[in-house]
């Protein structure tokens, strides 16, 4: 019997093995599939939506062959939406002509509340002629800023006088010419980085 | 001999004594750099920047701002939470003893809230700024286009944090 037992030791490890290989998983797939909804660690996957603008309607799907930057925002921000839209402004009169004519960007406001269209065309042609201003309803832009992972939230302000303000993430996401989310920059991104992305994806690359 | 030396120890004594009571805190903190942003037609909100350099040996505080460009002024700052850009009123920027305090862009901010006209370049913002002590500085604001200026804050590619605002 005690000759047995080495081969019975091989065999018991022998099947350990085979079931650490084959069946074993590191975490229950539950839990894995929760990871997955997180959102944090899935990449945004962009596409298309469609709002308004003081020119009537804009889909991103009608943009297709041009460079789209888009920025989520809003017109009560004081300091870093027109920090970002000053930068992008530069960044655009680092192109030529012929480049910004394949250029669009868009200022999506998440405060449908107060920006009108009317207020975003006067607000973006400030910083360019070439920024358009659109939103839609509450939901039209959820579904919108869902797409590209850009997160925003309405916080009242009591005790101050603006009323509420909207944290929002302060990323400029950048389309390519096939209509696809190619790249996210941080908030103030300086405008020749932001100019040389531009030309990175009217060439292709 | 003796009776000179009686009355001009004390008299040195009091004059001493008199100068080092004579600095108030008001002295001590000092405005450079200020500007305003200007804004498009229609914004009802603006910021104001400035370095405050506390040249003093006792920490103070802003706790207080006014102006007559706008209905309201507030102390603000924006802190980054949550992947997000939250901008909050605070109700006190901390000047500590011989240090330099610096709002500016995505910041500390002296905020403007309903601007009672557009703000545009070649114009200047009168400001008052109020301490812990009760001192009142009187700044100047230059009216800025910030598209001038090179962002002051955050790396490029990468969304860090906001610097901890003081006081807060």
């Amino acid at each position: 019997m005690k000759k047995l037992l080495p081969y019975a030791a091989v065999a018991l490890l022998s099947v350990l093995l085979v079931w650490q290989i084959w069946f074993w998983q590191p975490v229950p797939d539950t839990a894995t599939a929760a990871h997955r909804q997180l959102g944090l660690a899935a990449k945004p996957a962009g596409g298309d939506f469609r709002l308004q603008s003081w020119r009537g309607p804009v889909a991103l799907a009608d943009l297709r062959g041009k460079v789209v930057l888009i920025y989520f925002g809003y017109t009560w921000c004081p300091d870093i939406c027109p920090t970002n839209l000053a930068i992008i402004s530069l960044a655009l009169k680092q192109l030529t002509p012929a480049e910004r004519a394949q250029v669009q960007v868009l200022f999506v406001s998440v405060d449908p509340e107060r920006d009108t269209v009317e207020r975003l065309k006067t607000f973006a042609e400030y910083f360019d002629p070439d920024i358009l201003g659109v939103t839609g309803s509450a939901d039209e832009v959820a579904a919108a800023a869902r797409l590209y992972g850009a997160a925003y939230r309405r916080s009242e302000q009591a005790g101050s006088a603006m009323g509420y303000a909207v944290d929002h993430s302060a990323y400029t996401y950048v389309i390519g010419r096939d209509g696809r989310l190619a790249q996210t920059l941080a908030h103030a991104t300086p405008a020749e980085r932001i100019a040389t992305v531009i030309r990175e994806q009217l060439a292709g690359t | 001999m003796q009776k000179s030396f009686a009355i001009a120890v004390p008299m040195f004594a009091l004059i001493l004594g008199l100068s080092a009571h004579g600095a108030r805190a008001g002295d001590a903190v000092t405005v450079t750099d200020a500007y305003a942003r200007a804004v498009p037609p229609g914004q009802p909100n603006s910021a104001v920047f400035m370095q405050l350099h506390n040249g003093g040996d006792e920490d103070r505080a802003l706790v207080a701002a006014a102006s007559a460009a706008s209905d309201v002024v507030e102390l603000h700052t924006h802190r980054m939470q949550d992947g997000m850009m939250q901008m909050r009123k605070i109700e006190r920027i901390d000047l500590p003893a011989g240090e330099t305090v610096t709002l500016k862009p995505g910041g500390l901010h002296v905020m403007l809230i309903g601007l009672k006209q557009p703000l545009q370049p070649g114009e200047a913002v009168a400001v008052t700024l109020t301490l812990d002590d009760g001192a009142e500085l009187a700044v100047t604001a230059p009216v800025r286009e910030i598209a001038a200026m090179p962002p002051m804050h955050g790396q490029p590619g990468s969304g860090q944090p906001m610097p901890q605002p003081a006081g807060h």
